[in-house]
């Protein structure tokens, strides 16, 4: 039972990531390989201050939403000057640059060992220790994040940023600003990775590296592109399919080196597959 | 001393980086798609060169065949996957997509058969090593730098002075009108990939006999790669090749000044800010 607690409780945490993967890929359309690695930021800031007991839970989470928020902005600047592939190489960079400062920043990150021993998250004086709770937890911020996602998307502004994916000429033409709208959009992405990775740090008690790297980037944006882009919808349909498949893989007997390889490969093989035949994902827009 | 010899390893990693960079540029300029699948082609030419050597085939052999069996794997690419995309009017971002998807598929395949841990070619000649004027190179070094220059005069020669090239140029610049005027830019394209795969494996096999075998180093080479191409100038293979071995030159003398793991990172923060300041490149083609 705790195991499936826990796997929803991993879900709604992706669904958190998938929707800040999403309004930067799907509706704006700036290419992100590097959502992981505003992830990771959220994820270290809360785990740095719980560790060495510098904050609680909620003010920390809070700290890590505003500077995801900052460095989403800052790491997103790029796609305003310059346009899509080579915002793309630019992209992969900072994500790859995120993972040399994850792993060799040994006095703040734990370096390539990792940090161990977050402690569980303590909301309001309840000590989070069950997996229920935890659940609760993750449940009501993710709530939060799809509700913060819907308004937007339903206010004038989602509109704006959807006209800006189909054309941006046009929408500075009829003097919108263009930039304005693009930093709104990487600030809200970057709130919702933050609260994202807080959570992750919380829930498992320990992070390293290997879960914000290049690989994890694709991973979001295999949500993304699996369950569907554009709509919040696709972002929850996406995290929970995808994370029900490592389960269905330990059910077949093959040897854990190769298992972790075949769970990124059938990742891969699931984006060409979207790709070709079904680009609007289970419960999205066309790509 | 130490200064000259990182001088001299830099000019040799930056020849092998440089065939994979003008190689990827020539298919980002002509197809306009960006093919990260080059990296898993890259390092496929490696293991596949691995799997000859162990059984007893001397490396010149690999040399030869691995590009080869790269080029098809690379014209299977394009038709059997940027071709249907393409038909199915896919958007530019569906296409790198997929790409990343096959890119995964053949890092974890290899990861795979052979294991993600690092590997060693068994050839003898790998240790030999030259000494002259105190410097230290070993012999593959010496081939890749031979190779390398060898591969980037051809690849010139022939988009300057063959058919092949001025069709590749001609479907490049203007694919609609290159159609209307016969000049198949289907068929170019995987005329394009085939060449830029077996450009591709040399660096694969000659990288992996000098240092091993990893299957996910790959990705990072392509980007390091991709910010030659974009520094250099897309369509520009002279760029591309000369700022591959500024980039590696400059990675090795600045471990003159701080610790090696830093300068990946380095290396990418100096190109964002690059693109910050100058987002079109240093040689723009014309």
């Amino acid at each position: 039972m705790d195991f499936f607690l826990s796997y929803l409780a991993l879900a709604a945490i992706y669904v958190t990531l998938s929707l800040s993967t999403n309004l930067l890929v799907g509706i704006v359309g700036i290419f992100s390989v590097s959502q992981a690695a505003i992830f990771g930021v959220g994820a270290y800031i809360t785990g740095y201050c719980l560790v060495n007991e510098v904050m609680g839970f909620l003010p920390a989470t809070l700290l890590a939403a505003f500077v995801c928020l900052l460095v989403n902005i800052l790491i997103t600047l790029p796609s305003l000057r310059v346009s899509g592939d080579y915002f793309v190489v630019t992209s992969f960079g900072i994500q790859l640059l995120a993972t040399a400062a994850f792993t060799n920043w040994n006095a703040a990150t734990g370096g390539a060992s990792g940090m161990p021993g977050v402690p569980p998250a303590s909301v309001f004086g309840i000590e989070l220790v069950e997996v229920w709770q935890n659940l609760s937890l993750c449940l009501a911020l993710m709530l939060v994040c799809c509700l913060g996602f819907y308004l937007a998307m339903h206010s004038p502004w989602g509109r704006l940023l959807r006209a800006i994916r189909e054309d941006e000429l046009a929408v500075a033409a009829s003097g919108k600003s263009v930039l304005r709208a693009k930093i709104g959009v990487a600030a809200l992405a970057g709130v919702f990775g933050g609260v994202g990775g807080s959570l992750y740090a919380v829930f498992l008690s320990f992070i390293d590296p290997s879960s914000f790297d290049l690989n994890a980037s694709v991973f979001l944006l295999t949500m993304v592109v699996v369950g569907g882009a554009r709509t919040l919808a696709g972002s929850v349909v996406g995290p929970f399919v995808l994370l029900a498949l490592p389960q269905i893989l330990t059910m077949i007997e093959i040897p854990t080196t190769v298992a972790a390889a075949a769970r990124q490969g059938i990742y891969g093989a699931l984006l060409i597959a979207f790709m070709i035949f079904r680009p609007q994902g289970l419960a999205g827009e066309k790509l | 001393m130490l200064f000259l010899q990182l001088l001299v390893n830099g000019i040799v990693t930056g020849c092998a980086l440089g065939v994979v960079s003008f190689s990827f540029s020539l298919v980002y300029s002509t197809t306009k798609v960006f093919h990260v699948v080059h990296a898993g082609i890259y390092t496929l030419a490696g293991y596949l060169a691995l799997t000859l050597a162990e059984t007893g085939l001397p490396d010149g052999v690999a040399l030869v065949a691995v590009p080869i069996v790269c080029a098809g794997a690379g014209a299977l690419v394009q038709i059997l996957l940027y071709a249907p995309l393409d038909r199915r009017r896919a958007t530019h971002l569906a296409v790198l997509i997929a790409s990343l998807g096959l890119l995964a598929i053949v890092q974890n395949a290899i990861a795979a058969v052979y294991s993600p841990n690092i590997l060693q070619f068994p050839s003898a000649w790998r240790g030999q090593t030259l000494r002259f004027a105190g410097l230290t190179l070993t012999l593959v070094q010496v081939t890749t730098v031979l190779l390398s220059l060898l591969l980037y005069a051809a690849t010139s020669l022939i988009t300057s002075r063959t058919t092949l090239g001025k069709r590749i140029r001609a479907v490049a610049s203007n694919p609609s009108l290159a159609e209307i005027t016969r000049l198949e830019p289907a068929r170019t394209y995987v005329a394009v990939m085939a060449l830029a795969s077996a450009n591709v494996a040399i660096p694969g096999i000659l990288v992996g006999l000098d240092l091993g075998l990893q299957p996910y180093t790959g990705t990072t080479v392509l980007l390091t790669g991709t910010v030659a191409v974009i520094a250099g100038g897309v369509g520009s293979l002279a760029g591309a090749f000369l700022l591959s071995i500024v980039i590696t030159v400059m990675q090795n003398l600045s471990l003159l000044i701080m610790p090696g793991q830093w300068s990946v990172g380095i290396t990418f923060l100096i190109f964002v800010l690059f693109m910050l300041w100058r987002p079109r490149g240093l040689f723009v083609a014309a």
